[in-house]
Formats: structure tokens, sequence, C-alpha cells
């Protein structure tokens, strides 16, 4: 018991066929303290956390709870060793009440019966003692999400776990939750739990956090004391990497507006609140306009809101000249085009062939469809084959390729090449490069600079820092749902960038006043 | 090995493997049951149920009984095709045998009340069907009521809303709870012939209903593979997501779908009715089997259209052929034991097929990404593995 | 009156017992459209029990043998179901059709087939039982009590208690709501949701010979149950998945069956001269309208009919 961690893991390395997703990582909790686990996306914090969950098994490297070492197979295991876990998405029953979320599974009976007075007391209790406060009467679907954070809290606590993990738990919280949320973790902390807090925002690690651990692609980085690092060291330690790929482009020919956003507001599925609030902002002929943030700060929804996806709770589009606000996906796609975040969910018919992908906007065209209502089978098929060969699509069988079976790589390929080369004024990317290898990136980025040169306007969603360093001719930084700055890529730097996205640094407003800059 | 592969990878093939094993199996439990009721005959029956119309002892009288089961052929192919159709677009029509009695109801009341002829009365029995379908689809557009529960509801619904329309004067025949036959009540309401009834040694039932349904299913096929419509239906079908991204109209398409089988489906009764096959019982208590029977035809056709044409003949044949066997021996019904054994085997159909693709194609599944933990890790966890 | 009374309440216990079971098996989270067939199944266990008893079988043991045997034939053909829903993952709506495709064609095999093997000129799918219904039987004044009537509250209550006062009924209900959320506090969900479909074997089993015995003595298998599964179907929609509005929705559904049978012989109904239909649709066309005005926020299980797939996260 003298051991000074309460959980470490050792050296842990995982891989996925193709990718070393966990390569020797070190992670060691201290007793009472709240660790914080900082990364980008894809930097391997959450295969991490699910080894500790027994999830997934590491090929190599060893946990250990209080310096004896521990086999984890299951999530069983791990809530009996007194692992504890918040999730991103709240694992609750949205008719049940909190009392009753909070004892399923670990139920006091007698004979069967649920002895729900002793169980209340006890959630009453814990609840007084950390200053969480919640209804237990009160149902998952009527109460605040802060509130049904809470309840989570109150589930590990109720099962008397000691050690916490919270997976980006501010992601759905109003900035007064979070503050409450801040608080809560402290009293935790004073009563001796020990906190693994995993979160890409730097202001809420200097808040709370003791230590920090950082990752990056998979690697361990470094883990030190958050009083004596500042925030630009940290964002250097996240992000910090040789920035070492040349795009290669003319300057941007700059020309009309073409897309006009005023006053953007999108609804959140996910929680009550707005997920995109009170965006501005132009992009123009010949540019290539880049929203950076990390995910999950209301770039899909601004981007479904912009293509038609979803409605708008307030704002207004303009595209050419004309308010497209109201107008539906199909009207709006004669000048947009789109490329899709999920190329599964709804960049691709899986199912269908790649020539019938390949003519999944613009099948109804009289170039495709004949009057009678034909599908004009030679057209779409000459018109694949051309695409395939201009864009280098590769398949196994050519256009009957079901898309199904085809490369990540070459599917994107395939949707790229269906949205450029159908008519449009603004092209939407949104990570457009996401999960693919190195050379489809480079042809990619060739293809959007070549859209710039042609004339047209370029929207770009990325997450890749690499990325929105080089490609882009202007950066707008979005978090939580708001653009908190705008850069010009030549003159910022990684750092900088990183602290708009990690929401430490905002500079609001500017995307109405840089118009002129830029 | 590499052959091998390719040729399982092939749905036509995977299809009608799979269905000639729920075939075989659902033969094999039918013979067990012969077997222990009385294993003396069993070989014999299950041949007689097998061979239906073949067993017949002269040429005209096989003929005459194979007219019998085309005829009663032509109504379950309109179900299937209903099911099929609305099932490539992703929804389960359990629906069909309302939109059937629907299609019964007013056909034969067009025909016996109104004395309209065929043509006016099939297209009525269509409509029928078609607005009891549409019912289901803006219920569930619009309410977001499972049309499988509407479905079901309608089916009851319809049943003693025909029996109750069909009982009024003149339709009903006093002396029976049946219908009034159409040779005596309105002759130009039956469906006609057209020289097809000779070939069948004189059988009256044989009628142009049966090429019509092989028509529909063709055309069915057609629009679902060929036209513009059939391809954003199916989009819909396979990927609601995707077929929003391009900008199809879903709810729409979803009334659509659901009118355009209810109107099969009504034709489908039509077919039955219009012939004099038989009469419509307005005591019957039960919602009529057909429509159901259409769910085991189009899962056992490989839920293609033209799969159906011959799934829908295999199971009213052995339908047929179980009324052929010695009755005092072996119940007759062991026709509908075999044929709902291979619709419950159909259902481990789409896990066998789901399996077989997904051994074959894992590499490049993108698995549904559900409330959990590894969500950006496991994207490049997928991602990775495509090379 | 009374006979009214009578047929009401013994359609409303029916009614209540099979919904009851669509209630556990839903909440477990499998749909379970099967229960027709899962009714005939128990029908055909208790009568063919009734059928073997001998004469002199003392009335305690017709009504304890028969009650079990309708259910242990009803649990067992309930299998069918968990088998391809829960552990093959099959098509719900398709298993259930052609689980009640199934039960009647079986049925009917299996009667035919016992009936000629003792007489062989006997070909009827029908089983008698005169004198071994009377053993559920109980008259009270003119009122015709059964047995059953008192089973049916006594598992209605049983229901309510389980469902809302134990541990297994808080877990069972979780694993139709959210199943990730039980998985992740150690619930198997697998075995919860083979729970709500044995139970629902049991139930729908015994509201099977329920169903059978009340009003006659004889039973033809041809005719399945004549659509009582899917009333309870109705029943549970109506009920909106909750026992105590289930009872009230079964005596509702009850009484227009009822109606549908006996109201020539009530002077003011017949008078007013609706057919016997009309009672017989209402009970779907409630169902229906109720569905229509709550769906978009129903009571319904959320997860229900969504196979649970551990791997899939």
């Amino acid at each position: 018991m003298d051991a000074p961690y309460a959980i470490e893991m050792v050296n842990i390395t995982k891989r996925f066929p193709g990718i070393i997703a966990n390569d020797n990582i070190t992670l060691q909790l201290k007793r009472g303290e709240i660790h914080a686990l900082l990364g980008e996306n894809g930097a391997g914090k959450s295969t991490l956390m699910s080894v500790l969950f027994g999830l997934y098994q590491a090929e190599e490297g060893v946990i250990k709870k209080d310096g004896k070492e521990v086999k984890i197979n299951d999530p069983n295991d791990a809530n009996d060793l007194g692992i504890g876990m918040v999730h991103q998405h709240f694992k609750l029953v949205q008719c049940f009440t909190v009392l009753e979320n909070i004892i399923l599974g670990v139920e006091t009976t007698k004979g069967g019966v649920l002895q729900m007075d002793e169980a209340r007391k006890k959630v009453m209790d814990l609840s007084e003692k950390y200053g969480l406060q919640v209804d237990p009467d009160a149902k998952i679907e009527d109460i605040t999400v802060g509130m049904q954070q809470r309840t989570e809290i109150l589930k590990m606590l109720y099962r008397d776990n000691e050690i916490l993990i919270f997976d980006e738990p501010t992601a759905v919280l109003t900035p007064q939750e979070i503050d409450e949320l801040m608080q809560i973790m402290k009293n935790l902390r004073a009563e001796g739990k020990s906190i693994l807090f995993i979160t890409h925002k730097l202001n809420e690690i200097k808040a709370v956090a003791d230590r920090v651990t950082v990752l990056r692609r998979g690697k361990y980085i470094g883990t030190v004391d958050v009083a004596s690092t500042s925030k630009e060291e940290m964002s250097r330690m996240m992000v910090g990497r040789d920035v070492n790929m040349v795009v290669e482009k003319e300057p941007a020919k700059i020309g009309d507006t073409i897309l006009k956003v005023e006053n953007m507001t999108v609804a959140s599925k996910v929680h009550a609140n707005n997920a995109v609030k009170n965006v501005s902002f132009e992009v123009h002929e010949g540019e290539i306009v880049c929203i950076a943030g990390i995910d999950g700060n209301g770039q899909t929804e601004l981007v479904y809101g912009l293509t038609g996806m979803e409605p708008l709770v307030d704002g207004k589009i303009t595209l050419c000249g004309e308010d497209i606000t109201k107008a539906s996906i199909r009207q709006r796609s004669k000048l947009l085009s789109h490329i899709p975040e999920d190329r599964h969910k709804h960049g691709l018919v899986l199912d269908y062939p790649l020539e019938y992908n390949m003519v999944l906007q613009r099948y109804y065209q009289s170039e495709f469809t004949s009057k009678a209502g034909f599908l004009k089978r030679p057209a779409i098929r000459a018109y694949s084959e051309r695409l395939e060969k201009e864009h280098d699509v590769r398949s196994g069988q050519g256009p009957v390729t079901i898309a199904r079976a085809m490369s990540g790589g070459n599917q994107q390929k395939a949707i790229i090449a269906r949205e450029i080369d159908k008519d449009h004024k603004l092209l939407v990317a949104v990570q457009p490069t996401r999960g693919l290898d190195v050379g489809a990136i480079e042809g990619v980025h060739r293809n959007l600079i070549k859209e710039r040169d042609n004339g047209r306007a370029v929207l770009l969603i990325s997450l890749e820092l690499e990325e929105v360093m080089n490609v882009p001719d202007r950066i707008l930084v979005m978090y939580e749902g708001e653009i908190v700055g705008e850069l010009d890529p030549k003159k910022t730097t990684v750092e900088e960038l990183g602290l708009y996205m990690a929401g430490a640094k905002r500079n609001v407003g500017v995307a109405a006043e840089g118009k002129e800059e830029s | 090995m590499k052959q091998n592969k390719s040729l399982l990878k092939n749905p036509s093939f995977q299809a009608i493997l799979t269905s000639l094993v729920c075939i075989i199996l659902g033969l094999l439990i039918g013979f067990i049951v012969l077997l222990i009721i009385n294993p003396a005959g069993a070989g014999e029956a299950i041949t007689t149920i097998l061979l239906n119309f073949l067993t017949r002892a002269s040429g005209p009288a096989k003929m005459k009984a194979l007219g019998n089961t085309l005829a009663k052929t032509a109504p379950l192919l309109m179900c299937a095709l209903s099911i099929c159709f609305c099932y490539k677009v992703g929804l389960f029509n359990i629906g069909a045998p309302g939109q059937y009695e629907a299609g019964a109801c007013i056909g034969l009341y067009a025909a016996l009340a109104w004395h309209c002829n065929w043509v006016v009365c099939l297209l009525l029995a269509a409509i029928a069907g078609a607005v009891v379908g549409a019912i289901s689809g803006a219920l569930k557009a619009y309410r977001n009521v499972n049309e499988v529960i509407s479905g079901i509801m309608m089916n009851w619904i319809m049943l003693y809303l025909t029996n109750m329309v069909l009982t009024s004067k003149s339709v009903k025949d006093p002396t029976s709870p049946y219908t009034v036959k159409l040779s005596a009540g309105n002759p130009k309401a039956l469906i006609p012939s057209a020289g097809l009834s000779s070939i069948f040694a004189n059988n009256r039932t044989v009628t142009i209903a049966i090429p019509l349904a092989i028509l529909f299913a063709i055309l069915i096929w057609v629009i679902l593979s060929k036209t513009k419509f059939g391809y954003e239906l199916r989009a819909t079908g396979f990927n609601k997501e995707a077929a929003k991204y391009a900008g199809m109209k879903e709810k729409q398409n979803i009334i659509i779908t659901l009118a355009i089988g209810g109107a099969l489906a009504g034709i489908g009764a039509a077919f039955l009715f219009l012939t004099g096959y038989q009469e419509w019982s307005t005591t019957q208590t039960s919602v009529p089997g057909m429509g159901f029977n259409g769910i085991a035809a189009t899962f056992l056709g490989g839920l293609h259209p033209i799969g159906t044409i011959f799934a829908s003949f295999f199971i009213q044949s052995i339908t047929d052929g179980g009324a052929l066997i010695n009755k005092s021996v072996y119940p007759s019904q062991i026709s509908d034991l075999i044929s709902s054994i291979i619709i419950y085997l159909c259902g481990f159909v789409l896990f066998f097929k789901f399996a077989l693709n997904n051994w074959i194609g894992k590499k490049d599944k993108g698995g549904p990404n559900v409330n959990d933990v590894p969500v950006t890790d496991d994207a490049a966890k997928t991602e990775g593995g495509d090379k | 009156m009374l006979l009214l009374l009578q047929y009401t309440i013994i359609f409303a216990s029916v009614l209540c017992l099979v919904a009851l079971g669509g209630c556990y098996s839903e909440h477990s989270g499998v749909i379970n459209l099967g229960l027709e067939g899962i009714m005939v199944m128990g029908a055909l266990g208790g009568a063919v029990t009734m059928f073997f008893l001998p004469a002199g079988t003392s009335k305690f043991v017709i009504v304890l043998a028969t009650t079990l045997f309708a259910i242990l034939v009803g649990m067992l053909y309930s299998c069918l179901l968990g088998v391809a829903c829960i552990n093959f993952k099959a098509d719900q709506t398709l298993i259930g059709t052609a689980m009640n495709l199934l039960a009647t064609a079986a049925a009917t095999v299996f009667v035919r087939a016992m009936n000629s093997s003792i007489n062989p000129d006997n070909v009827s799918s029908s089983i008698q039982y005169i004198q071994e219904k009377k053993a559920f039987l109980k008259y009270i004044g003119g009122f015709e009590f059964s047995w059953f009537m008192l089973m049916a509250v006594v598992l209605l209550v049983v229901a309510w208690f389980l469902l809302y006062k134990t541990k297994f009924g808080l877990r069972l209900m979780a694993c139709g709501e959210n199943p990730q959320a039980a998985d992740s506090v150690g619930i198997n969900v697998y075995k919860m949701r083979w729970a709500g479909v044995l139970i629902s074997g049991f139930l729908g089993g015994l509201g099977g010979i329920v169903y059978i015995t009340a009003g006659v003595s004889e039973w033809k298998f041809e005719m399945g149950v004549a659509g009582f599964g899917f009333l309870a179907l109705a029943v549970m929609i109506f009920g909106q998945w909750k026992p105590t509005n289930i009872a009230l929705a079964a005596l509702l559904f009850g009484l227009f069956r009822a109606l549908s049978n006996v109201y020539t012989g009530i002077p003011f109904l017949a008078n007013m001269n609706i057919p016997s239909t009309v009672y017989n649709m209402l009970p779907y066309i409630i169902s229906l309208i109720v569905l229509a005005f709550t769906s978009k926020n129903s009571r319904a299980p959320k997860a229900e009919g969504i196979p649970y797939d551990k791997g899939a996260r």
C-alpha cells in the first residue's frame, strides 16, 4: 500500500494492423492527484484508456495497481480494481431516475427486492460530501447535461472507486457547468481520489491538474508538472512536430465573395446547447479557407448547416449572391460540392457499385437519366471510367466494384473526383485526408489547390495541424461553436494555433475586421 | 482458392445457395415429421409434396393441376413483390395482408355491387391497396410509427372492414358466408383467360393474371435496377444518410414505396378473387395467409423480384402438393409446416450472408459506431487496416 | 349482462397475460411478434394434457398439469425466438412472423396425426376437453368463475412487483433501454434478454390455454388463436408497456371482444345495430391512433428490436 502510484501503465504498446496506436507509453497516476492526459485527436488517448479498461489487450507492457501487477481482461476487472470512468457519451438509461441509474448493477437487495432507502441515503451522503447536486428522483431525460454528468460521477463514487477517469468531460458542458465540474474534481482530490483527466483544453489543465502526460501520434512525449510549465510549452509538446510538409502553391488570386455566412447558429444533437453559435465568415473565389479546431467544437454542425443537412436556428447563408438559407440540399448542390466528413455514413452508398456512387450527386441530370426516367447505364459507365482514370481511383473490377470492397483511400478519391467534377462554385471539404496515407494526402492537397487556382472557393475543415498550416490561404479557428480567431498561415506558428484551438487564446471579432487584411 | 472466393462473393450465387440450404433443411425437417407420423409412406408423401401436379394420373389432369397451382401463384407472387419491393427500400411491409384485404374488398365490391368490368375492378383494388399502404407510410414518415406495428394493426382493421363491406346485399351470397360467385354475379369482372385456359385442360381459373404477375415481377425488377426512381429508392434503403446527403426526399420516398407495395398486394387480391378461383368468406377471423406466405417467397427468392417468381411457384406448389398426399395418414398442413420452417430459417440467411460477406470483406468494414469509448482511435484503426 | 361481464373478464385475463408476456420481452429489448404462435403452442400443450389425463383425475391435478404443460410448451417454443434473435441477431419481424405460421401448421399437423393415430377415421384438427375444462370453473351464482382469472390477477401483481421493485426488473428494463449502459455496469445483456423472452413464452403459453378454455370446450387448431396474440400486442401498446395500464387496456379490449360475441343478447346494444366487426375492429383502430399521437415520445423501450452486439462499440 505504500507504493506512490494508484495505477501505473508501464511501457504499453498496442498495435492495430498498419498502425501503432500506443508505442511504449508510460502513465503513472499518483494517489490523490489530478493527472491530465493531453493529446490531439488520434494521439492514442482513447486506446490507452481502452487498454486500462480491458477492452483491448496490450501486446507489451504491464499495468500495476498499488505497485502490484494486475491483469485486466474486461471492464468488470477494471471495476473490481476500483477504476471508474465517466464516458464522453454518458452511459445512462434515459427513462430511469438518477438513483436507479446509480445503483444499476450494484443494487442492494433483500431477497431480490430493491432496498431503495439505503441506496438513497448513501447517494445523498456522497452528494453532500463532494458537492454533487442531483435530484435522485428525477429522470435522466428531464435533467441537464451537467446533472447527468454528476450522476455518472456518483455512479463511480457509489461503487467506491478510487481511480476516476474523466474522458473529455467538458465537451458537452456550458462554461458555468465547467466551473462546477472543476470544483467537484478538486473536492474529489481533497477526499483522496486519484483522477485521470483526458482533455485537449490547456486552460482546464492549468485550472485543476497537478501533472500532465502528453501523447503525440501514439508516442509518449513526457510527463511534466503543470504549475511549472507554461501553456505554450504544453502546446508545443502536444503539437510540436517539425512541420516539414511542403505544399507547392502560387499566391492566391482572390476574387469575388462566393459564400457569405452571417450569424449562423445550429443546434446540437448531442446536448441542449447550440453547437454553432452566431458564426459569420466569408469565402472568396480563388482562396482556400480552413476552419481549424479540435474535433467536436462545432465544425460538423457548421457544415451540416451550410450544406442543408440540418436547419439553422438562426442566421443567413448567401451563396453567389443567392440566399440559400432555406434551400434544399439538392438546390444547394447546384453550386456547392461537399466532401463529407464520414465517407461511409454520408459519402457513399457502400452497397452500390463504384459507377453508381460516381453519379450520386448527378444521377438525375439529363446526362444520366433519360426523359422516361431510365438510367443511361452506358453514360454512367463511361463517366465513371473517365473519373477513375483522371483521378487514379483503383478498384478490383473497375466501375462495377462494390464500393464496400474498395480501400479507404480509393473510396475517398472517388468522392473527391465526383465532387470536383460536378458543377460548383464552392467546395466544402471536411477532413478530406482523414485516414489516408502520405501519397494519397498529397494528391488530395494538389486537388484542393487546383480547385482554388481554377477560381473556385474552397472551405476546408481540418483537424490536422500540418494541413491547416500548409494548405489554406486563411485560417479560422473554431472553439466551442464560435470562431475565436482568424490567422494568416504564413505569419502564425503552430504554437499560436494550438493556443487558439485549445481555447487559451481568443480574438473575438476578428472574423469581421480581419476581412480587410486578407 | 481465388476463384472459389469470387464465386462466394457473387451475391446471386450466395442468394441461391442460401435459399437451397433453407429449402433442403425445411424439407428434411418435414420428412422427419412424416417419418414420425408413419414411416411407411413418408418417402412417397414427401415426393408427392415436391412433385405436386406431376403425380396426377393423366396428361390433362396434370395440366389442370398445374393450372390451379399457377392460378394461386399469381396472387402469391404479387404479395411477395409487394414485400420485396418495400424491403429493398429498407421497409418491412408486414402490412401486405391488409393491403391485400383492401384490394379484395374494393375489387369484389366493385365487381358485385357496381358491376364494373375487370379492368376497373383491378385498378380499384390497386388503389385501395395503395391507400392502405400509404397510411402506414405516412404514419412512418410523419408520426414515426414503425411500419411493422402499423401494418399489423391495419391487417386486422382491414380484415374486419372487408368482412363488413362484403356482407352487404347483392355482394354476399345469402345462403353461405361467401361472396356471390363472379360467374353468377358479374362475369364481366372475371379476368379474361385469353385462351390460356385451353392449354391447361380448360381450367377457367387460369387467366392472364399469371403472365401479368410475371410481367409485374419484371417491371419491379426494371424499376429497381434500371430507373432513376429505383436508384433513389435503393440508395435510401441501403443508406438513408447518404440518400439525404445526395438530396433525395426520404419521407416522400417512404410513402411512395409503401403505396406501391400496397398497390401490388391489392392487385394480388384481384388476381385471386377476380379469377373466380375462390370467394371471400365474410366470417373469416384470421388474416389471410397469402400476405404472410409472400414473406416466405420474398426471402426464399433471395429478395430479388425475379427470384420471387420461382420461390412463389415453389411455395404454392408444395402447398398444393400437400393437399395431394394421403389424408388419412398425413395432414396436408405438412406443407405449411415446411414453408414456415423455411421462413424461420430465412432469418438465419441474413446472418449467414452477413457472416460470409464479413468474412470476405472484413477489412473494408466501417463498423457502426455507437456510444462508446474509443471513437477517434477506432477510426484510425479502421483506416489503418485499409492498407 | 352477467354473460358480458364473464366474457369481458376472461378475455381480459387472456389479453392481460399475453400482453404482459410481450411487455417482459420488449422491456428486455426483443420485439415478440410471435406471441400469437406462442399462444397456439401453449394452447396445444394444455389441450393435449387435458386430453390424455385419465378420466378420474382430481380437479387439482388437472388444473396444475394443464397449466404447467401449457407454460412449458410456450417457453420451449419461445426459444426459437431467443436463439434466432438474441444469439443470431436475426430480423425480429421475420422470425416472429415465421413463428406464427409455424405454430398453427405444427399444431394442426400434430393434432391431426394424434387424432388419426388413435382413430384412423378421425382426421380433424380438434381436441375436445368438455369434462376436464370443468376443473377450471367454479360457479358463483350465475357467474362462471375460472381459476385462470385469479392467475391473471396474481401474475399481474407479480409483473408489477418484478418490474418495478426488484433488481431483476431494473436490470431487465436497462437492457431494453440502453444495453450498452447495462453492459458497462457488468450486466449480461444476452442473459437478461433470454430471461425476457422465456417469460414471454411462459405468459404467452398460459394465455393460450386460457383462451381456448374460455367459453368453448373444443378447439380446432387450424384456426390458430384467431389473432388474440396480435390483439395482445395492441393491448401492450395501448397500455404503454406498463403493467397497470396493460390491465386496464386488457379490460377495455376484452370488453370490445366480449361485446362482439354477446351484444345480440343485450337489447340496448342489439337495437343500436352495430355489426360485431366494429367491436372487433375498435381495439386496433384505438391502438393505431394512440401510436400516431404518442410515438414521437413513446414509452416503448428505446433499444427494442435492435440486436445487441457486444463487439459493436
